[in-house]
C-alpha cells in the first residue's frame, strides 16, 4: 500500500551545512510541517514539483543537487 | 507525530470504542428475541454524542500535548495522506453498503440492514483511521 518513492535526496546534509538549519525552520520556509521535512529526509514521501523548487531555492542549489533518482 | 496522525489515532481509538458500545448495546437488546433488536433512536442519539464528545476531549488533550502545532492547517503530505485514506474508506463503504443491500435481498430483515449499514459507516470510518495511521508511518 505505501511503497516508498525512488527518490533520495540530500536535504538533510545540505540542511546541516546551512548553519544546522532546523527542520521546523525548513519547514516554515517552504510551507510544510516539520513532520514532513522528516518524512522527505528519511525517504518517506517526496515533495511536491513546488516544494521541491523551495527546497532548492532555500540551499541556494539547483534541483538535481538536492533530489535525485534511486540507482543513477 | 503530528497533530493530524495524533488526531487519527484518537479517532481510530474513539471509533473502535464506540464500534463495541454500539453493538454490544444492541446483542443486549436482542437477548431474549428471536431476531436482531429494532434500531432505536435514544441509542443511535447517545452514540453520536458520546463520539462528538470524545473526539472534542481528545482533540483538545492533543492540543495541549502540543499546542504549536494545534492550529496548523493540512500541509501537502496531509493532504495527500487524507485523500488516499479517503479512497480507501470510500472503497470499505461501497462494497460494506452493497454487501448489506445483498443479505437484505435474502433475509429481508431491515433491523438488520440498518445495524448492517450503522456498521459499515463505522468500519469505513475505522479505515480510513487506520489507513492514515499506514501512511503517515510507511510513508505516500
Amino acid at each position: 500500500m505505501a511503497k516508498r518513492p525512488p527518490i533520495t535526496n540530500r536535504v538533510k546534509e545540505l540542511r546541516e551545512a546551512h548553519g544546522a538549519m532546523s527542520q521546523a525552520a525548513l519547514g516554515e520556509a517552504i510551507g510544510v510541517t516539520r513532520q514532513t521535512i522528516i518524512a522527505i529526509e528519511q525517504g518517506r514521501y517526496s515533495p511536491s514539483l513546488e516544494s521541491a523548487f523551495r527546497i532548492s531555492r532555500v540551499f541556494g542549489v539547483g534541483l538535481e543537487d538536492v533530489f535525485g533518482w534511486a540507482g543513477d | 507525530m503530528s497533530f493530524h496522525e495524533k488526531s487519527a489515532w484518537v479517532m481510530g481509538l474513539i471509533m473502535v470504542a464506540g464500534m463495541a458500545f454500539y453493538f454490544r448495546t444492541v446483542a443486549a437488546m436482542s437477548e431474549g428475541l428471536d431476531a436482531v433488536a429494532p434500531p432505536v433512536l435514544p441509542l443511535v442519539i447517545v452514540y453520536v454524542v458520546v463520539i462528538v464528545v470524545l473526539s472534542i476531549i481528545g482533540h483538545i488533550l492533543i492540543a495541549f500535548s502540543k499546542p504549536s502545532e494545534a492550529d496548523g492547517a493540512m500541509d501537502e503530505r496531509d493532504k495527500l495522506v487524507a485523500a488516499r485514506a479517503g479512497n480507501i474508506a470510500g472503497l470499505v463503504l461501497g462494497v460494506g453498503l452493497i454487501s448489506a443491500l445483498g443479505i437484505y435481498l435474502f433475509t429481508y430483515d431491515g433491523n438488520q440492514l440498518f445495524h448492517a449499514a450503522f456498521g459499515v459507516l463505522m468500519i469505513s470510518q475505522l479505515a480510513e483511521y487506520a489507513a492514515r495511521i499506514v501512511y503517515y508511518r510507511a510513508g505516500v
